[in-house]
């Protein structure tokens, strides 16, 4: 937060003789804001006039002065005759080349003497007769303020009659106070700062704008800012040095809140180029804002910055603006700005970074294949560019219809997918080989999966249905056996109750994206061929930037086609949002195509189900016709849910009398069986509910040992 | 309670006389001044500390500002001063920085400060208001009084510390806090810091030091430790050497400047910190064993200091001239001669 930076900028090539307002200064007093100045010099119309648009603060009274020794000289008059002028530093400064200072001392004289004319040629500014007081000034000018002092108390002890003139103790106490007030600031002592600040009000003018600036961060530094913001103002309305009036703007921006930088930008002044003088300033703040809302999704940006920062990316040649502008796009889900900015940045500069927002822009637009070709240079040069590597390279392999990959494509993929174990990229290309009917192939990318993560259901339900394919009776069984209870479509494989078997060519996010985008229903929601696979898009949820879901936003679905209402319930379905979805799926209930409905009403019961309204669900299950497969998996879920409903009302006849019903469309799972267990050890058909439990048992259940050991239990009770 | 009202009547009565004294003669010669100022001082107001690799502390400001006030020197007393000013007094409480450095930016390298600095230089500034009677040294010097009564003094159990700085010494700030240091305690300043700052503890504050050093003694010798945690029964601190050691030597001195001329704590202390052959002892306070014996005249005069007071033993020749060697032992040798010049004469006889 320090300022030295700025505070370098100095006022190179000043006019000697400073052009306009130099007489007045700025107060700092604490409570309000006052124009004074050191003499009976008014104030620069343009400062009051802005001071009065204020609410508040009252124009001043002058300045209290603090020193006697300005109150002595004769500024209460300035329109009689002037005593001598001491312009001795004028000409010490001249001599030594130090025009800030000469600079100073001129603005300062000027103050208590208002007719006072600046010397045409400082370096002809007679010498002092008197040789030590001559001395005194050479040390001032030389910045020996100590030595002035002990030379002026030398002086004064020996000779008991001499005064210092007035003038040099003026300027030493001046020097000093400022030589403290910049040690202070040095040291953060921000209260000192403004202490000084404010008992030295002449420091505060146009040539002395570096204390304005310490002073100015001192306020901001003790959450003062708008105190602050009042320094940087007078500076911008009151000084004219192009630099320093820049380098005020560029203080203000680190330490002022936005608001109040933007306050202070109107203030800017445009040049002879027609440029405004603060456009530095305005693109580095656009930039900033580009790239904190490349970070965040949510951050509004002004119509402004961004056509500015377009216009920088434009016109530029670098590739830094046009990588700020993807980012932006692509947190916007706006995948085809993105491209066309993070294209422009690679093909300035050939970066990892671009590369993968190129590549992540491409995902986003489904066009997979460039992705994965955009970021394979660059894909271990961070974490983040291997997932998006990763994460292409699973997409690309779950598109739908298949894409034949060219040897070379799937040789690297292959390459990474091993080198880094990544059980996704292993799955799908299990399910890639699979769809080419290369079953061998297919098994062993499951099982390589699975070796990556061995509780990956999706890669066990490969392996079953692989082996189920290959005749490998023994393999399935050890694989339902394994998954029992974990997974109800790995249970079923090789049963009637065997969910249809088409991978949903879904592909789990990497690990950096959002949690629910990587939750799968794979378990609990049966995947469907048809429609259905085809409407949702084979896609990996890109790493960072949000995935495009194409949901998320709430819609009343009567506003839908029936298409896109279908599309909808599916997708929301996914989200786990199931009331919706059957509202979505009523509405695709009208559409004009048969397959559409019977879609419709497989979704709006199965959307029922989850939301645990099972009467529901059966309605809507014979609101369309559908398959027989279709029919007969609704019913069964129906009728387990029921089953579970009265069970858990304590109405275990009915519970039965459901389980019954499923029993003769599906094969009892073991769960139900278990349900069916209780039903009857609740009604007392204890030799019942002790063969159901030892059905279960035998299949290494520990539910069935459970009932067992209730059963025991009930028995010795009775 | 009844000795410590006596004792600050005692106090001031040394300090009025004092003022007179000073209307007669400088106590510090000129001679004198120059030889430490030429050795110690630099054109721009800086007084050096020699043996510290040429630091400079608020601490030897403020002995500077002293000697100059006392050597009637305003011109070397205004470049102390407006050095001292311009980069110590730099502190949002108004306090002054303790530690500058020349080869470090910022010139200050410790933020902190050092009360027994703060008190030497407010104090100086208070009696270079009286000789010069210039408000403007007066005035600053009741702004530092007010800050001092204010930022670094404590009230604790019952007592009034002197806190040796404002950060770092408290009940927070360590496990055995506060810590203390009874050579902070500049006891001749405390009547006149009272008049700069009437609502300040110092007559407290003077009791509080008086009462700590005389008993918080140890070891066979009987001598103060430089450090001392005040939180239960008043011992040496932790992580400090228990030592009677080179700050803590300054203590007889404050005392009898103090004007404790009668008081046996004092004399006790005048007579043990020194040896046979007249050379001032530090002393490790677990064993009692001396771990360095002072020899520099300035040390040396420390030492004689005690029996010239309790016997009138008069000063030997050597300690009366004054040699500057380093700055440390130079200051102490320039505050012993302008003690005795001022209240103890016999001790030139």
């Amino acid at each position: 937060m320090r300022l030295r930076a700025a505070r370098l900028i100095f006022a190179a090539g000043v006019a000697i003789w400073p052009a306009g307002s130099i007489a007045e200064n700025w107060s700092i007093d604490d409570e309000r804001l006052r124009v004074t100045s050191t003499g009976a010099v008014p104030v620069a119309p343009s400062f009051e006039a802005h001071e009065r648009a204020e609410p508040a603060p009252p124009l001043a009274e002058p300045a209290p002065q603090a020193e006697p020794l300005v109150a002595q000289a004769p500024q209460d008059t300035p329109l009689q005759p002037l005593p001598q002028v001491d312009e001795s530093a004028i000409r010490y400064f001249a001599e030594r080349g130090d025009t800030r200072r000469l600079e100073a001392e001129i603005a300062r004289l000027r103050a208590l003497y208002p007719n006072w004319t600046p010397p045409a040629d400082p370096l002809a500014v007679p010498e002092n007769v008197d040789e030590r007081l001559e001395e005194m000034w050479r040390l001032y000018a030389e910045g020996r303020l100590g030595e002035v002092r002990q030379a002026i108390a030398r002086r004064q002890s020996e000779q008991a009659d001499w005064q210092p003139p007035a003038d040099l103790l003026d300027r030493l106490q001046l020097s000093e106070a400022r030589e403290r007030l910049f040690n202070a600031s040095d040291l953060d002592q921000y209260q000192m700062v403004v202490r000084l600040g404010s008992e030295n009000p002449s420091l505060l003018t146009c040539s002395e704008v570096d204390v304005l600036w310490r002073v100015a961060e001192a306020f901001a530094m003790t959450d003062r800012q708008p105190r602050a913001r009042d320094a940087y103002r007078y500076i911008l309305t009151s000084c004219d040095d192009v630099q320093e009036r820049l380098a005020t703007m560029q203080n203000a921006s680190t330490v002022l809140p936005d608001d109040l930088v933007e306050e202070l930008l109107t203030l800017e002044r445009t040049g002879e180029d027609g440029q405004g003088e603060f456009a530095s300033i305005r693109d580095a703040r656009a930039r900033d804002l580009l790239a904190r809302a490349g970070e965040e999704p949510t951050l509004q940006v002004a119509g402004e910055a961004l056509r500015r920062v377009e216009r920088l990316a434009q016109d530029g040649d670098d590739a830094s603006d046009p990588r700020l502008l993807g980012w932006y796009h692509l947190r916007r889900e706006n995948g085809e700005e993105a491209e066309r900015w993070f294209h422009l940045a690679l093909e300035r500069e050939p970066t990892g970074e671009a590369a993968e927002g190129l590549s992540l822009a491409l995902i986003e637009r489904d066009q997979f294949t460039e992705a994965e070709d955009t970021i394979y240079p660059y894909r271990a040069e961070n974490d983040d560019r291997q997932a998006v590597y990763l994460a292409a390279a699973a997409n690309l392999l779950g598109t739908e219809p298949r894409v034949a990959l060219s040897s070379q494509v799937l040789a690297r993929i292959v390459a990474e997918a091993v080198a880094v174990r990544d059980v996704t990229v292993a799955r799908q290309l299990g399910w890639y080989a699979r769809a080419y009917g290369q079953h061998e192939t297919a098994g062993q990318w499951f099982a390589t999966a699975l070796g990556f993560d061995p509780d990956d259901e999706p890669s066990a339900y490969g392996l079953a249905l692989t082996r189920l394919q290959l005749g490998d009776d023994t393999g399935v069984a050890e694989l339902r056996r394994l998954w029992t209870g974990r997974s109800e479509r790995i249970f079923a494989v090789g049963t009637p109750n065997a969910i249809d078997a088409t991978e949903p060519a879904q592909v789990a996010a990497p690990a950096q994206s959002q949690p629910q985008q990587q939750t799968r229903q794979e378990e609990s929601q049966p995947v469907a061929s048809g429609p259905r696979a085809s409407e949702q898009p084979a896609r990996t949820a890109a790493p960072a930037p949000q995935r495009q879901t194409g949901c998320r936003t709430t819609v009343d679905p009567r506003s839908l086609s029936p298409a896109t209402a279908l599309q909808r319930g599916w997708c929301l379905m996914e989200l786990n949002r199931p009331l919706e979805a059957a509202q979505a799926f009523d509405v695709a209930l009208a559409s004009n195509a048969e397959q559409a409905r019977r879609d419709a009403a497989y979704g709006k019961s199965l959307a029922y189900l989850r939301a645990g309204l099972v009467d529901d669900a059966a309605v809507a299950a014979a609101s369309a016709p559908m398959t027989p497969e279709r029919g007969a998996e609704l019913q069964s879920s129906i009728l387990a849910e029921r089953a579970l409903g009265a069970f858990e009302k304590r109405r275990y006849t009915e519970a039965l009398i459901a389980l019954d019903q499923r029993a003769q469309i599906a094969a009892e799972r073991n769960d139900l069986l278990v349900l069916r267990g209780y039903a009857y050890l609740n009604l007392g058909r204890i030799g019942d509910a002790e063969r159901v439990f030892r059905a279960v048992a035998a299949t290494g259940n520990r539910e069935g040992l459970r009932g067992i050991a209730a059963v025991q239990e009930s028995r010795g009770a009775n | 309670m009844k000795h410590f009202v006596c004792l600050f009547l005692v106090l001031s009565a040394a300090l009025a006389g004092q003022s007179m004294a000073q209307n007669d003669r400088s106590l510090v010669t000129g001679t004198e001044w120059d030889r430490y100022s030429g050795r110690f001082v630099t054109a721009e107001g800086r007084v050096l500390d020699d043996a510290n690799a040429g630091i400079s502390h608020s601490e030897g400001q403020g002995y500077g500002l002293l000697l100059a006030e006392m050597a009637d020197s305003q011109a070397d007393f205004d470049r102390i001063w407006a050095f001292t000013r311009d980069e110590l007094l730099l502190r949002d409480d108004g306090l002054a920085a303790w530690k500058w450095e020349a080869d470090a930016s910022p010139h200050v390298t410790d933020i902190n400060n050092a009360t027994d600095g703060d008190i030497l230089i407010a104090y100086a500034l208070a009696r270079a208001g009286e000789r010069w009677g210039d408000a403007q040294y007066t005035d600053a010097a009741a702004d530092l009084a007010g800050s001092i009564a204010e930022h670094a003094v404590l009230r604790y159990q019952g007592r009034v510390l002197l806190m040796p700085a404002v950060d770092g010494f408290g009940v927070a700030d360590r496990a055995d806090g506060p810590v203390i240091n009874p050579s902070y305690w500049v006891f001749e300043a405390f009547p006149v810091l009272e008049r700069l700052a009437p609502d300040g503890p110092w007559q407290e504050l003077a009791r509080t030091g008086r009462d700590l050093i005389a008993h918080a003694r140890f070891s066979d010798r009987r001598l103060p430790a430089e450090w001392l945690s005040v939180a239960g029964i008043p011992r040496p601190a932790q992580g400090f050497k228990a030592e009677f050691g080179y700050n803590a030597l300054r203590i007889p001195l404050y005392m009898m400047r103090g004007g404790m001329t009668e008081d046996d704590v004092a004399m006790e202390l005048g007579a043990a910190i020194r040896d046979a052959d007249g050379n001032l002892v530090l002393v490790d306070l677990g064993s009692g064993e001396p771990t360095e014996t002072l020899t520099d005249a300035g040390y040396r005069i420390l030492a004689a200091l005690g029996g010239c007071v309790a016997n009138q033993t008069p000063l030997a020749p050597d300690l009366r001239d004054f040699e500057p060697t380093v700055y440390y032992p130079s200051t102490l040798h320039l505050l012993s001669l302008a003690f005795v010049r001022e209240a103890a004469p016999e001790c030139l006889q």
